[in-house]
């Protein structure tokens, strides 16, 4: 904002400096109008399955009426509940374990030296990196191969919890570095113990943070399709492979109601991320940019 | 008074244990590292090894042999010519290359077009950046799948784009329907979040009184994004190329809905041996260990210039 007040002054000393404005307004104007158009990009299709999920059929030219029958025909859609019902269940119960492990781990980078320090932390983000469908055939061959789990519910959550692991511990480290570390030594010249300094002291600082990580864990074990098309076998449905289902047997109906479900998914969505990110810091945790001020 | 005395005994335990150093060390490092072990790298090893393996009516042999990797590369049938040197192709071939190809061509398309808007957004009030960020963070989280499908709706014959195009009395337009456009746009929409909180990131991070500075002193517009602003924000340059790159190569799901079996990368065949139709787990296990060493490559180069404490973004 300063070059606008820098330019505004040189205006009225020259005439080159008033061109050098009229330019930078016009760049300025473009910049904008690109950015917005940037969003329009990300939304578009959104936006076109929103509406197309409240008319007769999918389509622009002959929509037909408006109506809310493609919702209504959800209600009854028992193989859909038991998909949402499967995908609750993998998504938070791997977003747990991710999450424990992935605080402890976190403060073992952050407070500890030790041998192959370096080489956990790497390890510790490539499950996030590993292309879904290497993941997912890895896994599916290692499971095949030990008695007992199989690709299955409990497979799925398994892989999912190493899934979560990177999210957790980028989020809960970056808190952990800015952590001032003399409010523990105070608490413990108080005479706190360990676990009591943890509870009271540590804890209520990075619990944001913690939240944050199981959010991002939650959400990628929910919206996961490729790990769990190889890892989930036939006794497990989650909701991904339910909406594949439909896609790939792509009728006038199927898309319907894929985009009376996509809509719903998009609004949870929605309202789940403004609340998080009027309790917390999302914005924060997301870019990387976490600063001490809510302390 | 029994319970509470046991409790104070159980959790004087726990304290003492605590305090040992070594022992804190076990419990911090100790549940992630049997993860990692047990889920990430023994699947691995074991992959690497099924890819040695000799497959016999299906089943798996410990017999080494390098007959699966010989397998991807060797006997192409497809010919092409390029000048006077004329060489043959196997299908593994073709998907591999034509997936380094449609993951470069994605990542440049979403740092040329993140860019702006990451800059504009590091630049914004905070009121505006709330709801900017807001109207960014709702297509990051919503469903990879929903998002694809929503690219099904605009494409196609008869899709939205099409539709549109009839409309205003334009015919219609044959690279609207499935193939390569729409995959490429598909991958370019699905990770265009990644790259853009990425390099929002680091742009956040920017002096911007040191860009004021070079230009007062004489800096073009050109020598300032090439002299300053994009060296400063190289670590979200290559990062947000990172998280772009590496999923795009091994998508399946957007070649495969958006592709109509027409973009066939190497995700798709690598899902085709595994559980397809032509199943065979050593062939599928070899072309997943080809992949990931040209990712373990890929980000051996990358953390030459950036560490991961950089990379920030999620």
């Amino acid at each position: 904002m300063a070059t606008e007040t820098s330019e505004a002054a040189g205006e009225e000393f020259d005439d080159r400096f008033f061109d050098r404005g009229r330019v930078e307004s016009l760049l300025q104007g473009g910049l904008y109008g690109f950015a917005v158009l940037m969003l329009l990009f990300l939304w578009l299709p959104l936006l076109v399955i929103i509406v197309l999920s409240f008319v007769e059929s999918p389509s622009v030219v002959s929509p037909g009426g408006v109506t809310l029958s493609n919702y209504g025909g959800l209600a009854g859609d028992t193989d859909l509940h038991s998909s949402v019902v499967t995908s609750f269940s993998i998504a938070t119960l791997s977003a747990v374990i991710a999450t424990v492990f992935g605080v402890l781990a976190s403060f073992a980078l952050t407070r500890y030296r030790f041998e192959f320090r370096e080489i956990y932390r790497t390890f510790g983000i490539i499950p996030m990196i590993v292309p879904g469908v290497i993941l997912g055939v890895g896994l599916r061959f290692y499971f095949q191969s030990v008695p007992g789990v199989d690709p299955s519910f409990l497979a799925t959550v398994l892989t999912h919890s190493l899934y979560g692991l990177p999210f957790v511990l980028l989020i809960v480290t970056a808190r952990l570095y800015t952590f001032d570390e003399s409010l523990e030594e105070a608490a413990r010249d108080l005479g706190a113990d360990p676990l009591t300094t943890f509870r009271d002291v540590t804890l209520p600082v990075i619990a944001p943070a913690v939240g944050a990580g199981f959010l991002f864990a939650w959400v990628r074990s929910f919206e996961d399709f490729i790990r769990a098309l190889f890892v989930s076998g036939i006794s497990a449905t989650p909701l991904t492979q339910w909406m594949y289902g439909k896609i790939t047997k792509a009728s006038v109906d199927n898309l319907l109601t894929l985009n009376a479900v996509s809509t719903l998914v998009v609004l949870g969505i929605a309202v789940a991320l403004a609340v998080a990110m009027n309790v917390g810091n999302v914005t924060g945790y997301v870019a990387g940019t976490v600063d001490d001020d809510e302390e | 008074m029994a319970a509470p005395d046991r409790d104070e005994t159980s959790r004087a335990t726990i304290v003492r244990v605590l305090s040992r150093r070594r022992n804190t060390l076990g419990v911090t490092v100790g549940p992630g590292a049997v993860w990692i072990v047990l889920l990430l790298v023994a699947p691995l090893a074991f992959m690497s090894a099924v890819s040695f393996a000799t497959i016999e009516n299906f089943q798996i042999v410990w017999d080494p042999t390098l007959e699966h990797y010989y397998d991807l590369f060797a006997g192409g049938t497809t010919e092409y010519s390029l000048g006077p040197v004329g060489f043959t192709t196997t299908a593994f071939e073709e998907a591999i290359m034509l997936s380094y190809a449609i993951a470069t061509v994605a990542t440049v398309l979403c740092l040329v077009l993140a860019f702006p808007l990451a800059y504009v957004m590091a630049r914004l009030n905070d009121r505006m950046f709330k709801i900017v960020i807001y109207l960014v963070l709702l297509p990051f989280f919503t469903m990879y799948l929903v998002r694809a499908y929503s690219w099904v709706l605009m494409f196609g014959q008869n899709g939205i784009l099409n539709q549109v195009l009839g409309l205003l009395g334009f015919g219609r337009v044959g690279a609207f329907e499935y193939g390569l456009l729409p995959v490429i746009v598909g991958l370019t929409h699905a990770y265009f979040p990644y790259m853009l909180v990425t390099l929002y990131a680091s742009l956040d991070g920017l002096d911007f009184t040191l860009i004021e500075a070079a230009r007062d002193l004489g800096a073009s517009r050109f020598e300032v994004v090439k002299d300053h602003i994009i060296p400063l924000t190289m670590p979200g340059i290559v990062g947000g190329s990172l998280f772009v790159f590496v999923p795009s190569v091994g998508a399946f799901v957007t070649p495969q809905i958006l592709g109509v079996g027409k973009v066939q990368m190497i995700g798709i065949l690598i899902e085709n041996r595994a559980i397809g139709e032509a199943t065979n787990p050593a062939t599928a296990s070899a072309a997943s260990m080809v992949v990931v060493v040209s990712v373990v490559a890929a980000l051996f180069l990358v953390f030459r210039y950036v560490s991961l404490d950089e990379l920030g973004g999620v």
